[in-house]
C-alpha cells in the first residue's frame, strides 16, 4: 500500500467473464415470430468488430438470440445445435420449440455454479402453429412471452415494447379493443425503431441489424418477400419459412 | 535504475510502487510458494505487445515487433511473434511469450498429426482459428488461461481469413484487427485505410499502412520496439519477412512543453 | 446504497410546437419501501418556468426553497421577469457552488423563452448534480428511470407536436418508463405550457 503497509496484499485474480455489449429482441405474432439483434461486438470502449452475429437459426422453426459474454454465447449455441442434431439422429425430426426451450433451461442450469454469462431469447413457431418467444436468464429461469428485449439496451427498449406491443397505459377507442397480435409490417417497424433508438442512446449498440422472421407453415408471409434486401433461408417453401432482413445502424 | 537489489531479476508490478521506492524492510515477506497449494491464477511474465493485421487484395498481412518485455525491461529483442502454421496460415501473439511457445508446440504437433494421416487434407486458417479458440476457451473454463491475444490470418481456396482469439476464448473476425495498444492506436488508422477497401488494397499499400502503424506504435507504446516483421499470406503461401527497422526522428520532442522536467 | 436512488423518482421534459411539457412521478420512497404517493417534484418558478427536482427528497425541499428565494431576489433587484435560459444558468451555478459536497438532485427545467420579437420560444434544459448544463432540442430526462425514459422518448417523440399531442407523448413516455422502474411510479403529473395557459393533469398510474 502507498502508506507502506501490506495489510491487503496485491493480487490479480483472473476473471473468466467479460461483457461484449449489444442488444437482442424478439416479438411473437399470431402465426410468425421476429427475432433480431445488432451485430456490434465490443469490449469496454473498443469496438472489436462491426459484424458478429448474435442471432442463430437452430431448426426450420426455431431461432436463438444470444447476448452477454460472446465466448460463452458462441459455445452455448454450438452445444445447443449439437444436441438438436443428436435429437434429429435419434428421432428423425426436428425438436419442437417448447422442447428446445426446456433443453436450454437444463443446459443453462447444468452450469449453475459456473454459469454461461448469457441472456437467451428463443423465438419460433410452436407445434400448434402459433408464434412464440421464450426468454431465459443466465441460469435457466424461463417463460413464454409475446415479446422480450435483452442485453445492453434492455432498459431502453423493454418499456417501449410494453407500450407498443402490449399497449400498456393505452386505452382502446370506445367500443374497440387492442389487438392481441400485430401484423408483420407493424412488428418490423417497431423492431427497427427500437434498434435505431437504442443505437442513438447506447454506445454498445449499433453497426448492423439482423432480423429473422419465421412464418408458420401455410400462413401468409404478409408481403415480407417484397421488402428490400430480404433473403429466404428455408429450403422448401411449403414448410415453415424463415427470412432474414438486414439493416444498417449508425456506426458511431 | 532499480536501486534495491532484491528487486533485481523480479518482474515489476507497475500498478504499485512502479519505481521500487520502498526499502527492503517495508516489503512483503516472501511467502512459501506452495503454502496455498498449486495455484492456477497467474499473470503474464515475459510479454509481447501489439499485433496488427489487415486483409488486402490478395490475402492478409500481419505485423508484430521483435520485443519480449519483462515488465518494463526490454528483455529479449530478437523474438519472433509471428508463426506459420501449415502452408496457408499464420498466427501472431501478444501477451505471455511462454504461453505462446506452448501454443506453437500444440499447433505444430497438430499439423504433424494431420499430416501423418496422409489423407491429403490439411488445416487452413479457419480450422486453426476454430481449434485455437476451443483450446483458449477450454483453458479459461479451467481458470487456467493461456495469457494471450492471438491473431490468426490466412488465405485458402481463394478466400481470405482474419480472426482474433484471446485468453477468455472471445473470438471475432474483421477486415482489420489489432491487439494490445494497437487496438487503441492503430485500429483508427487501419479502419480508415482498410475497411471496405480490402478488395482494392495492393500488397505494396498494405505494407506501407502497416509500416506507418508500427512507427506510430513505436513512438507511443513504451513496451514496443523499432524492429518488426511482416507476415504475408496469399495464394503464393506464407512469407514471414526479415526484420524491418523503423526509422524515427525525435527532434520534435525538444519543442514539447507541458509535461516532463522542463524548467520553463 | 446510492444516495441518488434513496428516495426514487423521475422527471422528463419535452419540446413541442410553441409549447413545452414537463412530467414527473409522485412516489416518495425509502429505498424499496413506498412512503408517499403524493410527493411533488415539479415546481412553478415563474409564470412560464417550471422546475423538476428528482433525487434526494430532503434536497428537493431545500432546493425548491433556495430557487424560490433566488428567483424572488432576481425579480426584485432586476425589476424584470426571469427568463428560462437565465434560470438554467442560475440552477447550474447554485449547484456548482456545492461542487465538492453536492445536492443529490438532477434538475430538469422547461419554460417559454421571450424572443426579441416578443414571441415565446420553447426551452428545456437539465443538469447533473453539480450543474453541468444540457440544452437539448428534443427532450431531457432525469431520475431513477432515466435509462427507460431515454428509450421510450427516443421512440415516441417527434418534432413540432401540438400541445395535446405533446401531453400524450410526454404522459405515455413517463408512464411506460416508470412502470419498468421499481423506484418510480405511484401516480404522475404532467404540465403543458403554452403562451396563454398552463395545463396541469394528474395521471392515474399503476400503484405497484
Amino acid at each position: 500500500m502507498p502508506d507502506g503497509s501490506f495489510a491487503h496484499p496485491q493480487q490479480r485474480q483472473f476473471n473468466p467473464y467479460t461483457d461484449n455489449g449489444g442488444t437482442i429482441l424478439a416479438i411473437a405474432g399470431a402465426d410468425f415470430t421476429v427475432i433480431a439483434g445488432d451485430t456490434r461486438q465490443s469490449e469496454g470502449y473498443s469496438i472489436q468488430t462491426r459484424y458478429a452475429p448474435k442471432v442463430f437459426r437452430l431448426t426450420d422453426r426455431a431461432v436463438l438470440a444470444v447476448n452477454g459474454f460472446a465466448a460463452d454465447g458462441n459455445m452455448f449455441v454450438k452445444k445447443v445445435k449439437q444436441r438438436l442434431e443428436w435429437y434429429r439422429h435419434a428421432h428423425a425430426k426436428d425438436m419442437p420449440l417448447r422442447a428446445i426451450a426446456r433443453l436450454i433451461q437444463t443446459m443453462l442450469y447444468a452450469q449453475r455454479f459456473f454459469p454461461y454469462y448469457v441472456y437467451n431469447i428463443l423465438g419460433g413457431i410452436e407445434e400448434d402453429g402459433s408464434g412464440a418467444v421464450y426468454s431465459f436468464d443466465p441460469v435457466g429461469s424461463y417463460e413464454r412471452e409475446a415479446c422480450r428485449a435483452a442485453g445492453a439496451a434492455q432498459s431502453l427498449v423493454q418499456p417501449f415494447l410494453d407500450n407498443q406491443i402490449y399497449f400498456k397505459n393505452q386505452k382502446a377507442a370506445p367500443g374497440t379493443s387492442h389487438p392481441t397480435h400485430l401484423p408483420l409490417s407493424d412488428v418490423l417497424s417497431i423492431v427497427i425503431d427500437s434498434f435505431t433508438s437504442a443505437t442513438e442512446r447506447h454506445i454498445e449498440v449499433g453497426d448492423g441489424l439482423e432480423i429473422y422472421v419465421v412464418v408458420a407453415r401455410g400462413r401468409s408471409p404478409q408481403g415480407i418477400e417484397g421488402i428490400r434486401g430480404v433473403q429466404e433461408l428455408s429450403a422448401q417453401p411449403n414448410g415453415d419459412r424463415t427470412f432474414i432482413l438486414r439493416r444498417e445502424l449508425k456506426k458511431d | 535504475m532499480d536501486h534495491f537489489p532484491t528487486n533485481w531479476g523480479r518482474p515489476r508490478n507497475d500498478a504499485f510502487d512502479a519505481y521500487g521506492t520502498y526499502p527492503i524492510h517495508q516489503r512483503a515477506p516472501v511467502k512459501d510458494t506452495f503454502a496455498e497449494g498449486v495455484q492456477h491464477t497467474q499473470q503474464p511474465i515475459v510479454t509481447g505487445t501489439s499485433v496488427l493485421a489487415i486483409q488486402y487484395k490478395d490475402g492478409i498481412m500481419m505485423a508484430a515487433d521483435n520485443l519480449a518485455s519483462y515488465g518494463s525491461l526490454a528483455r529479449f529483442k530478437d523474438v519472433r511473434r509471428l508463426h506459420a502454421v501449415g502452408t496457408s496460415t499464420v498466427i501472431g501473439a501478444s501477451g505471455d511469450m511462454s504461453d505462446f511457445q506452448a501454443i506453437q508446440s500444440i499447433l505444430d504437433d497438430l499439423v504433424t498429426d494431420e499430416f501423418t494421416h496422409g489423407d491429403g487434407h490439411d488445416l487452413g486458417p479457419a480450422e486453426v482459428h476454430e481449434y485455437l479458440s476451443r483450446v483458449m476457451y477450454a483453458r479459461r473454463s479451467k481458470i487456467n488461461p493461456l495469457w494471450n491475444s492471438l491473431l490468426v490470418g490466412g488465405f485458402r481456396d481463394g478466400k481470405r481469413f482474419l480472426g482474433y482469439v484471446d485468453l477468455l476464448g472471445t473470438t471475432y473476425s474483421a477486415p482489420s484487427i489489432a491487439t494490445g495498444y494497437g487496438a487503441y492506436i492503430a485500429i483508427p488508422l487501419l479502419r480508415a485505410a482498410v475497411d471496405g477497401k480490402q478488395d482494392q488494397l495492393t500488397e505494396e499499400n498494405a505494407k506501407k499502412i502497416l509500416h506507418e502503424c508500427m512507427r506510430v506504435l513505436f513512438y507511443r507504446d513504451a513496451r514496443s520496439l523499432d524492429k518488426y516483421q511482416i507476415a504475408t499470406v496469399s495464394a503464393a503461401g506464407v512469407t514471414i519477412s526479415d526484420q524491418i527497422q523503423i526509422e524515427t526522428a525525435w527532434g520534435f520532442a525538444e519543442g514539447i512543453r507541458g509535461y516532463g522536467a522542463q524548467t520553463q | 446504497m446510492s444516495i441518488m436512488e434513496y428516495n426514487g423518482g423521475s422527471v422528463i421534459a419535452m419540446v413541442g410546437k410553441d409549447c413545452v411539457a414537463i412530467a414527473s412521478d409522485l412516489r416518495l420512497g425509502n429505498q424499496a419501501l413506498g412512503i408517499s404517493s403524493n410527493f411533488q417534484k415539479i415546481f412553478q418558478m415563474t409564470d412560464r418556468i417550471f422546475l423538476g427536482l428528482p433525487g434526494l427528497a430532503t434536497d428537493v425541499t431545500t432546493l425548491k426553497e433556495t430557487f424560490r428565494y433566488r428567483v424572488n431576489m432576481y425579480t426584485i433587484k432586476e425589476e424584470r421577469e426571469l427568463e428560462p435560459e437565465t434560470f438554467a444558468h442560475m440552477v447550474s451555478s447554485a449547484l456548482y457552488e456545492r461542487r465538492f459536497g453536492p445536492y443529490f438532485i438532477e434538475p430538469v427545467m422547461c419554460g417559454l423563452q421571450k424572443t426579441h420579437t416578443g414571441e415565446y420560444k420553447p426551452f428545456i434544459a437539465a443538469t447533473d448534480l453539480i450543474g453541468c448544463l444540457n440544452f437539448a432540442k428534443d427532450f431531457v430526462v432525469a431520475g431513477t428511470a432515466s435509462t427507460k425514459l431515454y428509450g421510450v422518448a427516443e421512440g415516441l417523440w417527434e418534432p413540432d407536436l401540438e400541445p395535446e399531442d405533446l401531453f400524450e407523448t410526454c404522459a405515455q413516455t413517463l408512464l411506460n418508463a416508470v412502470d419498468r422502474d421499481a423506484y418510480s411510479g405511484w401516480g404522475a403529473e404532467v404540465y403543458v405550457l403554452t403562451k396563454d395557459k398552463v395545463i396541469r393533469r394528474t395521471l392515474k398510474g399503476r400503484m405497484d
